[in-house]
């Protein structure tokens, strides 16, 4: 029977969500708060190998309290049990930071074969959570994982999609394994285990359940060497067309703006 | 052949740069969503225009009239019956810049041109926290067709079909009058209710310019509910259970694996739950309120054999599920002669289906079927390897469905490809009396000649 940890972020619906122009802020009341897509991938595929091998999933999340509704969401989708890290000490945290407080909870769980995250999240997009924890661990971890060819008791066979090449890895436990939205297809809940779930417990970590795990100053905005000064949000552009009545026109205009490029 | 000056004369009217000739240039405009084998072949001796007010659309009418030039209204060209395909040579004329819409919060209402589209309407009433429950097929169709074809799509079965939405109209009549009828009222017994008369014409009354539509305050939750069976018949049978129940889903579809299978590869996407037939359930209200009639669906349908309910809440899972439906016409569209739309009463949809099994057993025939379960609305296909026997495919569902009290059409409407049907399975009274209320309105019968009459 494996351990399997899942990481989960709550995001908002990043296609409904608004962005503040002036402010350069998410309004994040402004869109259902949900688990990051990628994640469901991961879970899916905890979900696989607990299907093949036997296993018990763990899902685990930091951020404030409304994160509790994805935990649950990920327990109605399979996980076995749920983890929040919830603190206001955790707030204001940059990937690093983040990254040194899921590790501290990794090492409170202490039992773990694989740790699954998806490969970026929809809001912050870094993709870096996942390499930071597994090397905080000490694992080695495997990133952008499009298929899982094979999982043992004691290793698992992946195909990693880089840019130039796609390359099939193997790594013993324990390993961090980062997944691609074409891993697999997430399945939805059963109406019945999602009303379960809607009962079912989440535990809440706060910063002192972690103490000998995390060093206060590795966590937060004190724990955060970047931050995010503003977000600026594209402008919508589309295509503008013209009209010319006169050919000659319309060509000299094209040989100018050819020109002004150095194609011709 | 067009009248000569004819462009020049629709040039003042509407602007040079507002008037198009020449097949090339208005391809688009010349044919429908009609499946290719049985769609109207169009004549493209024809003079597009794209007017931007009533009052344009008037002067173009009057014009028409006068010389008695036959004039296609068009909206987005989503049809599936060959209503805007133009039969002869005439005037096309594209409501496409009269887009605008307004929202009146105080009165749950929205006023919106013809041209603006069924996705623009949506996008508007969701920004002004409101919402326009039915979702009557692509969003690419315009509010002038979706209310000229009385078009009526999955969510039809909580709050109906566009007639139930529409409040009031704005029509240029083919004599060029421009009328309004109803308003912003939830209650007219002014006369004789005309609006409903022009709602479901088929652009053969008169020209619809601008639309009063009913809004709903915005729902706080939704779920789409996959209720799974391993028979039709099954599957089926729930349906009026469900609907007796006193939970009324705001869609309730009914979909074959296969169907699903080979929508989701079209989309590039995959469908992988258990069971052989489906209902989809769309639940909308409060949070509390849809888990309760979710429970309460799952449990009559796994009384009645059904497997395990999943559950869709989040958006892009939700939305996945309904695009591998909406898809499956898009999926078997390329391989279609044809695609019926028959609607029987809701109980009865099961007896129609077995009855299509049956035909296509009988003429080794594959007919694909999925429907408005609830609506008792049924599209099946055609297919081109069955061209051969079509026209007896299509007889035998048609004459099965009169008899267990349907209609040819439950939405697509009439068009110009189910005149033949219309008059065949209609009283001729009611077509004396349909063709005296075009004579009316119409006496030139300049507007969509061909259409749903034959005069």
């Amino acid at each position: 029977m494996l351990n399997i940890i899942v990481l989960v972020k709550q995001v908002p619906d990043i296609e409904k969500v608004r962005f503040d122009m002036e402010t350069g802020r998410i309004d994040r009341s402004s869109a259902p708060a949900e688990i990051n897509p990628f994640d469901l991938n991961a879970l899916e595929a905890a979900l696989q190998i607990k299907e093949k091998l036997g296993g018990f999933i763990t899902a685990l999340s930091m951020g404030p309290m409304q994160a509790v509704n994805s935990l649950r969401d990920a327990m109605a989708r399979g996980a076995d049990d749920a983890i929040l890290l919830e603190d206001r000490r955790f707030a204001g945290a940059d990937t690093l930071a983040t990254s040194h407080t899921l590790a501290a909870a990794i090492r409170k769980i202490g039992s773990y074969d694989i740790i699954l995250c998806g490969e970026k999240t929809v809001d912050g997009d870094t993709g870096q959570v996942g390499a930071e924890v597994a090397e905080l661990l000490e694992i080695p971890h495997i990133y952008y994982v499009s298929r899982i060819v094979n999982v043992s008791e004691k290793s698992i066979t992946v195909v990693s999609e880089t840019e130039d090449a796609s390359y099939v890895l193997e790594s013993d436990f324990p390993v961090l394994v980062s997944v691609t939205r074409d891993v697999n297809k997430p399945r939805l809940p059963t109406l019945k285990s999602k009303m379960k779930a809607m009962k079912s417990q989440v535990k809440i970590w706060h910063a002192e359940d972690l103490s000998g795990f995390l060093e206060p100053d590795k966590t937060g905005y004190a724990g955060s060497p970047t931050s995010v000064q503003k977000v600026v949000v594209q402008g919508e552009k589309t295509r503008q067309g013209r009209v010319y009545r006169q050919v000659e026109e319309g060509l000299a205009e094209l040989i100018r703006l050819f020109e002004s490029k150095g194609l011709i | 052949m067009l009248m000569e000056g004819l462009v020049e004369q629709l040039e003042g009217i509407v602007g040079r740069e507002s008037v198009v000739r020449g097949k090339d240039k208005m391809e688009s405009y010349l044919f429908d969503e009609t499946c290719i084998p049985v769609r109207p072949s169009a004549v493209p001796d024809c003079v597009l225009v794209k007017p931007a007010n009533s009052m344009e659309v008037s002067r173009i009418l009057r014009l028409a009239n006068e010389n008695k030039i036959p004039v296609y209204p068009r909206g987005g060209g989503t049809g599936l019956v060959g209503g805007a395909v133009p039969a002869r040579s005439g005037i096309i004329v594209s409501l496409e810049k009269m887009n605008r819409i307004e929202i009146d919060g105080e009165n749950l209402m929205a006023v919106a041109e013809a041209g603006a589209t069924l996705g623009g309407l949506l996008k508007a009433v969701e920004e002004a926290g409101f919402s326009f429950p039915p979702h009557p097929g692509d969003e690419g169709a315009q509010i002038g067709g979706l209310v000229a074809c009385n078009a009526g799509g999955a969510r039809a079965v909580k709050h109906g079909v566009m007639r139930s939405f529409v409040r009031g109209l704005e029509v240029v009549l083919p004599t060029g009058e421009i009328l309004t009828f109803g308003g912003k009222l939830l209650k007219d017994n002014m006369g004789y209710n005309l609006m409903h008369l022009i709602i479901g014409s088929e652009g053969t009354l008169g020209i619809i310019t601008k639309v009063v539509l009913r809004l709903n305050p915005k729902t706080p939750y939704s779920l789409t509910l996959l209720l799974p069976f391993n028979s039709r018949h099954d599957a089926l049978n729930t349906v009026p259970r469900i609907l007796r129940s006193g939970v009324t889903p705001l869609a309730l579809e009914y979909v074959e694996k296969e169907l699903m299978e080979l929508s989701a590869e079209h989309l590039g996407e995959k469908w992988v739950f258990e069971g052989e037939v489906f209902l989809i359930a769309i639940l909308a209200g409060e949070e509390n309120v849809v888990y309760s009639e979710a429970e309460k669906l799952s449990q009559i349908c796994v009384e009645n054999n059904g497997l395990e309910p999943s559950v869709a809440e989040r958006r892009d899972e939700q939305e996945s599920i309904l695009r591998i439906r909406s898809n499956i016409y898009t999926a078997l569209k390329r391989d279609s002669m044809d695609i019926l739309d028959t609607t029987v009463p809701p109980s009865a949809i099961g007896r129609l289906a077995d009855a299509i099994d049956t035909i296509a057993e009988k003429h080794g025939a594959y007919i694909p079927v999925y429907g408005h379960a609830a609506d008792g609305n049924v599209h099946s296909h055609i297919m081109k390897r069955d061209a051969e026997k079509y026209e007896a495919i299509k007889r035998e569902i048609y004459e099965t469905t009169i008899s267990l009290g349907g209609t040819i059409t439950g939405e697509h409407g009439v068009g110009k490809i189910r005149v033949k049907e219309l008059y065949r399975f209609t009283h001729p009274k009611k077509i004396e009396l349909m063709k005296g209320v075009k004579r009316l309105f119409d006496p030139n019968n300049i507007l969509n000649p061909s259409t749903v009459l034959e005069i």
